[in-house]
């Protein structure tokens, strides 16, 4: 884990008003491979980071100008993904608890102890990767369903069902052969290998389609 | 000021008002029972003159009725002439015989009268002198009495003591008018007061005088006396709760300043720290990620001796740097010298006021308080250090009573001196010191309580090391912890 950070590894953003609090906790933090941006204003920080890279952001509740847990509230209502870890000084329950509602990831007391800082870290970046690549399938997911036709979408349906190609051809009224052909080209587009891939990646937007075109089509 | 002159204008006139109402019910009760005494009185004058005169009526018809006796007409011995004796106020008796006429023409006049009412009548009339004529025509002889009024008041049945009763009774009739009790003088008689007048004819149709008594009472008859004794309570009863609710308002407010100061106090102190936490945590902050960092570095293989030799430089750079701030604190916190305050103060005052604010948390726990002080103690201090000193001792001892059934507790305090120390000393008979606490007890920041800040005790300590003095604890062989305050004496007093 101590190689060399690259432009592709996960970047923390570090907060704090204080530089030799910014040095120290930058040097700790690159122990472990991760890169580390300083801010020193949390205003500057606000407007300039970057929202798409992987990484955490490491927050410290008492500046000047504006506290820790304003700049948290303002990353929660801007969508930002990055999970956030605050450090405070004298760190009170309420103040705590206060931080978790508002989506904090930790919460950690200073001065912060090397094990627990790089831990919350390293659980922190790798829980972001893992939520990132599960978007990313999921859109990719979902850009391949858009692709299928209205009837490869109910057989798909019928296929996540456990229904056989007799049945499905019963039930839509199509020969077994036509069903079969919609089954290959379903197979094609989704990119699936197995029918177990298939129904792990699309019942769920099956299911979902099922909710909002179904009502319809009873009617 | 302002505020409580304002309360003090409401006391005067509500003690004002409260005064006149009582004096002016006074007076009209002694008005009223004066009113109904004299109309007594001159009721009974009425009833008494009446009975005198309708004997005058009885005794012309007797004489009517019987007619003089024929063979006695010499008049010498006519039986008549004897009631001037038996009657004092029977002056004389005349007759008119028939076919005579009255040597007097008025009582001519007063015969005809007579005859056509059918009853006496009035013949002459000198009331002023107190004399008058009754006739009474009868056939053939008629009779008249002169009568003196003065004779005819019956003293013995009197209701009031005639020479010395303020009450004016007169007999009036035609413009004329006999005094028959003088009253007071006219000239004595107030012109500004109440008068009381009683007017009533006599109950005798022949002789129809009208009663007047009247009274005057002038301002200086009212109960001044007893108007005087309630004033005085009134006001004597209006100062002492004026003084009781002063009382327990100064009282209320030494509470809340009490209790507000120690709000104060703990606020302070909690920004205190709060600011302190941070100004420390940032450079600790930074050594411990600094050395942390050059551990990691070192660790590694091959170590990475320059990033990590420049981690050290900058942890001990840190490090400094939480000392200063430790130095600045210091520097603020400290107290300004305060031995210009040093006075004068009687141990004795200052063990009192202590308890007297702390009464109701005494009373809170069923802790009564026993002050042992023998001799006059004058100790060299600062007043309201000395005081702080005291209150938080008390305190902490009432603290430590409320482990001891309540009715076990015992919080004794002494004032006594010696060569040149003075000494206060608190003892509860509470659970006493732990043994491992007794060295730390007085470090700041060291508190056996949950809640405590551990800052009171470590106070009391340099507040009196600051006026030359000690604080110490120890625990009584006989259980509970001693308290005790060592002060110098004020020089050249006891």
């Amino acid at each position: 884990m101590s190689a060399a950070p690259d432009t592709l590894s996960p970047t923390v953003h570090l907060i704090d008003d204080d530089q030799a609090v910014r040095d120290g906790l930058g040097l700790l933090i690159g122990t472990v491979g991760l890169r580390v941006q300083p801010w020193s204003d949390p205003q500057a920080f606000l407007g300039n980071f970057d929202r798409e890279g992987i990484g955490a952001i490491v927050l410290d509740v008492r500046m000047p100008g504006i506290s820790g847990l304003s700049v948290l509230d303002t990353l929660v209502a801007q969508g930002v993904d990055q999970p956030v870890i605050m450090l405070t000084g004298h760190g009170t329950v309420d103040m705590c608890r206060r931080a978790f509602k508002a989506g904090a990831a930790e919460f950690l007391e200073k001065p912060v102890n090397d094990e627990a800082l790089l831990e919350a870290l390293q659980n922190a970046v790798r829980q972001h990767v893992r939520s990132r690549q599960r978007n990313e399938a999921d859109r990719a997911a979902r850009e391949r369903y858009a692709q299928l036709s209205e009837r490869e979408r109910e057989v798909l349906g019928l296929i996540v069902e456990g229904l056989t190609n007799k049945e499905i051809g019963r039930a839509l009224g199509l020969s077994p052969r036509t069903v079969e052909t919609h089954r290959a080209n379903l197979f094609a587009k989704l990119q699936a290998p197995s029918l177990a891939q298939l129904i792990r990646h699309y019942a769920a937007l099956v299911d979902a389609d099922d909710g909002t075109a179904g009502g319809g089509g009873t009617a | 000021m302002w505020q409580s002159w304002q309360r003090l204008k409401w006391w005067v006139s509500g003690g004002i008002l409260l005064s006149l109402a009582g004096a002016v019910l006074l007076a009209r009760l002694s008005l009223d029972e004066q009113r109904a005494l004299f109309e007594t009185d001159a009721r009974i004058v009425h009833r008494l003159l009446s009975q005198q005169v309708v004997q005058h009526d009885a005794m012309l018809a007797t004489l009517a009725l019987l007619q003089p006796v024929p063979d006695s007409s010499s008049g010498a011995s006519s039986p008549e002439q004897r009631l001037p004796v038996l009657y004092p106020q029977i002056l004389s008796v005349q007759r008119r015989d028939p076919e005579q006429r009255w040597s007097d023409p008025l009582l001519t006049q007063a015969e005809t009268r007579s005859r056509q009412v059918r009853r006496a009548a009035l013949g002459a009339l000198d009331l002023p002198a107190g004399r008058y004529q009754l006739v009474l025509a009868a056939t053939p002889t008629s009779y008249a009495l002169t009568i003196d009024a003065r004779a005819m008041v019956p003293w013995s049945e009197w209701p009031m003591q005639a020479d010395t009763s303020p009450v004016r009774v007169t007999l009036e009739h035609d413009g004329q008018q006999y005094v028959v009790q003088p009253g007071a003088a006219l000239d004595d008689r107030p012109s500004r007061g109440w008068h009381f007048a009683f007017h009533k004819l006599l109950a005798a149709e022949s002789q129809p005088f009208d009663v007047v008594a009247t009274l005057s009472v002038g301002w200086g008859q009212l109960p001044w006396g007893l108007m005087l004794i309630w004033v005085l309570g009134v006001t004597a009863l209006l100062a002492t709760l004026h003084h009781l609710q002063r009382q327990r308002s100064a009282r209320r407010r030494a509470e809340e300043l009490l209790r507000l100061g120690q709000v104060a106090r703990l606020n302070t102190l909690g920004e205190l720290a709060a600011g302190m936490a941070h100004e420390l945590n940032q450079p600790l902050t930074a050594v411990l990620a600094n050395t942390q960092a050059a551990q990691r570095l070192l660790n590694e293989d091959p170590p990475e001796l320059a990033t990590a030799r420049n981690a050290m430089l900058q942890a001990a750079a840190q490090a400094r740097r939480a000392a200063e701030v430790v130095g600045r604190l210091r520097q603020t916190v400290e107290r300004p010298d305060r031995s210009g305050q040093h006075q004068p103060v009687a141990a004795v005052e200052a063990v009192r006021r202590a308890l007297y604010l702390l009464e109701p948390e005494c009373q809170r726990r069923d802790v009564a308080p026993v002050l042992d002080a023998p001799q006059a103690v004058t100790l060299l201090a600062d007043p309201v250090a000395l005081d702080q000193i005291v209150h938080n001792l008390i305190l902490n001892a009432l603290q430590a009573l409320e482990q001891v059934p309540a009715a076990q507790r015992q919080l004794k305090l002494t004032v006594s001196a010696q060569q040149r120390r003075g000494e206060i000393t608190v003892a509860d008979n509470g659970p006493g010191i732990p043994p491992e606490v007794l060295p730390r007890l007085f470090e700041p920041f060291f508190s056996t309580r949950k809640d405590g800040l551990g800052l009171g005790l470590s106070l009391c300590e340099s507040l009196a090391n600051g006026m030359g003095g000690s604080l110490d604890a120890t625990n009584a062989p006989e259980g509970g912890a001693v308290f005790r305050l060592q002060l110098p004496l004020a020089e050249g007093l006891p």
